[in-house]
């Protein structure tokens, strides 16, 4: 079985976030990871690997140059190819492109099963998976909780819907999202370290895979963002004060009520 | 101003969801300011009592009622929405962005190959165009969006952005029969609804959250109690979930979910950061804590430094005799 | 010149970090308060392979450079030096000898067992009165038929009561000081060796450390291990730089989980009405304490790419050792400092930065002897 794995390199969530002066850019501190539910994806599709022969896994980002760390620590854990869509130049955040130019990659690779995370934690879209899938015109699953790779053609899982569960039958080629709960992803034994640090990995220029370049321009994006700010700041606590628990609880009410008005 | 907004329903259990019916108040108030129309896309079988509930916040109700769509299935629900944007050609459309929206809005606007602004919490309308607000990097930025000329935005906004306002409208029913295309490459083959009585956590008003200073799970029951009597939902730190304490459904923060309540109290919370990331957006932060350098007292609009153990029986008797009065 | 790790290294040391992040800095806490050996972390750590660090691939290991393994000690020890010290003394210092003369025998039931993390090695050099001073060690060895007979004790042996194998070092004749020292491979079970006390150490808890007793241990002749009789002082020559780089990267480590405390602490903690690290003297501190740390950054690595280079390194490895520690004690003294009064707690971190820093200023020297050595290398034979 052919497996893709989409993923996306993220800043740390301990990572300092400043807004430059003009407000128009941020610049974020250089620790990134790869993206917390990637790695349910990754694992994921390595444990199919071990359990299917002939499988290969192959990931995949559209990111700048760093994101070949994120490649290697999926390597590491033991996919066997990764590749750059060198995104530098191009609109990297529009969900529509980057799941365009996903698709058309995973459209020239050939794939049985696409795998990626439910959502980047940076941005929190959860956009991109069920894009690519409809540019692919395959079926989707979001927030896959468990995946049993019945055989090549078709795949049961169970995944998270309002207030519940659904377990689904899907014929393949389909494209699952990764809910934390699918797995435990591994820890990289050295030997898989070492491969990911020889590995080479291939960057690939996204123009070349049939999308029209004018399509990925920066300008491209019907969506702009105007500017960045802070989050507005708390005042400081207020501390209640009373003679016994209950007495602080009855003032704490009446700031609810009437300070706040949110009782 | 904008020209007409769809806003998709959603609805739960008989009932129209809240966000749904925030996302209408907020369009209203929008669209009544350039006499556009505001209308309601009611997707579903058996949708008269939604129906009602949403003529009084919108123009015009669409519904499209059809056995086909007695559950939602992307498929099914894409092909209803998608023919419906094409008929009624809004200039935005509107969803919530909720375990469904999540699922629906990304393959609706791919199919219209339009551009998608999620997870947003407010929107304006500023020189001809929108700003909508969004926050990134689990709220450390807040950015600003904006749509160029002539797209037709999805948007999909929080649980808890917007007032909801009933404006008693009375708006018109358009019942709209279509073909609605099913993908048979797919079949569910059974759900699950458990906890399907409670209030989802990310759309509840009063949320109490236990931390490890619970001390253990069997302490939990008492903050049932509570959010029982608010209503309101009972939400665990990542501590008390990798303890097995709580299932993984009611943790907050960075890995879990992300909720803005009104009044959010952390019990017993010491609030580190991938907790306090998910949860800083909220209305009015109570932290209830032993230790007055706990770091959850910087995020906290009120604190109570006292034993849990103590405080928590009088805010259950305090909280009754408050909804008793209301 | 170039001062940057490469991509290959940079990702290394990620995920290593990322590999103690997620399996060792969790539980510091717990294995400083229990001070038992961790026997799960050490499970689930060593399956991942890294103890064959510094061995070639051939035999499972991964052949790292000397920056490497730099990057190695210090994210090890930034999660927990308690840990850290355990499995440090497989990587380095217990297998050393055994990699370098051991029979393919030895190896294969000392060696390779103890790269899986399957047994636990150590090398015994201190006594009761000799540690710095190797002359005066005390634990003997003689020829005896096939083999040779040891008899002595052992103290502060890391990892001691719970090793499976030991390299001794004992002399043949007290009366040869130095030149009469060789290292002996002995193995738990050998009849005669045994353990004695267990020491209740300040810091670096749950690294178990202890006395071994050998009394009458007779063990075969191909368990000395040296090419020569006699040599065993240059032997340990040979990995001295190595093993004080490694105590300067395992001072980094702490250093910088110390100031990771402080940091996050001066940016929440709110004192009249701001965020402490508003305040000028706060600031002060982290100025200086960055400052330092990347000074004794500076000199671990250039004495490890010094000695990977197989250039002289012995003045640097020293100074790195001395020099890393003495920061690493000021930073854990100003976390203590901005930390306040819960500093003081033991339910905070502070006070194990505090207790741990100290365990590092004896191995590989004490810093008296160190700047005697320096300072003599300096001024020369007069």
């Amino acid at each position: 079985m052919n497996i893709i794995v989409f993923v996306k390199q993220v800043a740390d969530t301990e990572a300092r976030i400043l807004i430059k002066g003009d407000q128009k850019a941020l610049e974020i501190e250089n620790k990134y990871n790869l993206n917390f539910f990637d790695e349910f994806a990754v694992e994921e599709a390595i444990r199919i690997k071990e359990t299917m022969k002939d499988s290969q896994v192959t990931v995949c980002t559209y990111g700048p140059k760093r994101a070949i760390e994120a490649l290697r620590t999926a390597i590491a854990m033991g996919a066997d190819r990764a590749v750059l869509l060198d995104n530098t130049g191009l609109e990297a955040d529009d969900p529509l492109i980057v799941a365009r130019v996903l698709a058309a990659f995973a459209n020239q690779d050939g794939f049985d099963l696409i795998l990626c995370g439910r959502q980047a934690i940076d941005d929190e879209n959860a956009n991109v998976g069920p894009m690519a899938a409809e540019f692919l015109g395959i079926p989707h699953v979001s927030a896959v909780v468990k995946l049993d790779a019945v055989d090549g053609q078709v795949v049961k899982v169970e995944s998270e819907v309002e207030g519940g569960k659904e377990v689904l039958e899907v014929r393949l080629p389909a494209l699952l999202t990764a809910q934390k709960g699918l797995n435990t992803p591994r820890v990289p034994l050295i030997t898989g370290v070492m491969k990911a640090m020889k590995a080479l990995i291939p960057t690939v220029d996204p123009t070349s895979l049939g999308v029209p370049k004018g399509e990925m321009e920066h300008n491209a994006s019907k969506a702009v963002t105007l500017s960045y700010e802070p989050p507005q700041q708390r005042p400081p606590v207020k501390i209640i004060e009373g003679e016994t628990p209950t007495e602080k609880v009855r003032n704490l009410i009446k700031a609810l009520k009437e300070e706040s008005k949110v009782l | 101003m904008p020209n007409d907004v769809l806003v998709i329903v959603e609805y739960k259990d008989g009932g129209v969801r809240k966000v749904s019916l925030e996302l209408l108040s907020r369009a209203k108030e929008m669209t009544s300011e350039s006499s556009s129309t505001l209308y309601a896309g009611v997707i579903g079988y058996d949708v008269k009592g939604i129906i009602e509930t949403v003529r009084a916040f919108a123009d015009k109700v669409i519904s499209v009622d059809s056995s086909v769509l007695k559950d939602y299935r992307w498929d099914t629900y894409v092909s209803v929405a998608e023919q419906l944007v094409r008929k009624y050609n809004p200039s935005m459309v509107f969803g919530g962005s909720t375990v469904t929206g999540k699922d629906l809005f990304p393959r609706l606007a791919a199919r219209l190959k339009t551009t998608i602004i999620s997870d947003a919490v407010g929107i304006e309308w500023n020189n001809g165009g929108p700003r909508i607000k969004k926050p990134l990097y689990g709220g450390k930025i807040i950015s600003w969006l904006t749509c160029k000329e002539g797209a037709v935005p999805v948007v999909t906004f929080r649980p808890n952005s917007f007032a909801i306002t009933n404006r008693s409208l009375n708006g018109e029913v358009i019942e709209e029969s279509m073909e609605i295309i099913s993908d048979t490459r797919f079949s569910i083959l059974s759900r699950d609804k458990g906890g399907a009585q409670k209030v989802d956590l990310q759309e509840a008003d009063f949320i109490i959250c236990g931390g490890r200073g619970m001390k253990g799970p069997e302490n939990f029951q008492i903050l049932e109690e509570i959010a029982d009597i608010m209503k309101g939902r009972v939400a665990a730190s990542r501590a008390v979930v990798d303890s097995k304490w709580r299932d993984y459904d009611d943790q907050v923060g960075k890995s879990g979910k992300t909720v803005s309540p009104k009044v959010y109290v952390g019990c017993g919370v010491s609030g580190a950061l991938h907790h306090t990331m998910g949860m800083d957006t909220s209305k009015v932060i109570v932290a209830v804590n032993t230790d007055p350098n706990a770091p959850i007292f910087s995020y906290a609009d009120y604190g109570i430094v006292d034993d849990l153990f103590d405080v928590l029986p009088a805010l259950k008797v305090e909280l009754t005799k408050t909804k008793k009065e209301i | 010149m170039n001062f940057s790790l490469t991509e290959e290294q940079e990702f290394f040391k990620k995920t290593v970090a990322d590999a103690v992040d997620r399996i060792v800095t969790p539980r510091a806490r717990e294995i400083d308060e229990k001070d038992e050996f961790p026997w799960e972390v050490w499970r689930e750590f060593t399956r991942l392979g890294y103890i064959g660090l510094r061995y070639p691939e051939e035999i499972g290991g991964m052949n790292a450079d000397k920056v490497m393994c730099m990057i190695f000690y210090e994210e090890i020890a930034r999660g927990s030096v308690g840990f850290a010290q355990s499995i440090i003394m497989n990587i380095l210092m217990g297998t050393y000898f055994i990699f370098r003369f051991g029979s393919d025998e030895i190896k294969k039931r000392c060696l390779y067992p103890a790269m899986r993390g399957e047994k636990i090695a150590t090398m015994c050099f201190t006594e009761d009165q000799s540690g710095s001073d190797l002359g005066a060690t005390r634990t003997r060895a003689v020829r005896d038929g096939d083999g040779w007979r040891i008899n002595g004790t052992k103290m502060w042996i890391t990892n001691g009561p719970i090793c499976d194998f030991c390299t001794v070092l004992a002399t043949l004749d007290p009366e040869k000081g130095l030149k009469g020292l060789n290292f002996f491979l002995i193995e738990k079970g050998t009849p005669g060796f045994s353990t004695g006390q267990i020491i209740d150490k300040l810091g670096c808890r749950g690294t178990v450390t202890g006395e071994l007793v050998f009394d009458n241990v007779w063990v075969p002749y191909e368990n000395f291990l040296g090419e020569e009789l006699g040599k065993g002082v240059y032997y340990v020559g040979d990995i001295l730089d190595e093993v004080r780089l490694m105590t300067g990267a395992m001072a980094l480590g702490i250093a910088r989980g110390a100031y990771a405390e402080a940091l996050e602490f001066a940016r929440k903690r709110i004192a009249f009405g701001q965020p402490i690290g508003n305040f000028q003297l706060i600031r002060e501190k982290f100025a200086e304490m960055d400052t330092l740390m990347n000074a004794a950054r500076l000199m671990v690595y250039y004495g490890a790419w010094l000695l990977e280079k197989g250039m002289e390194s012995r003045v640097i490895a020293a100074q790195a050792k001395m020099y890393a520690t003495e920061v690493c004690l000021k930073v854990v003294d100003e976390l203590t400092r901005i930390y306040g009064a819960n500093a003081f707690a033991y339910e905070y971190a502070p006070q194990r930065y505090f207790r741990d820093a100290r365990f590092l200023l004896y191995g590989g020297g004490t810093h008296e002897v160190l700047r005697d050595f320096i300072g003599r290398t300096i001024i020369g034979r007069l």
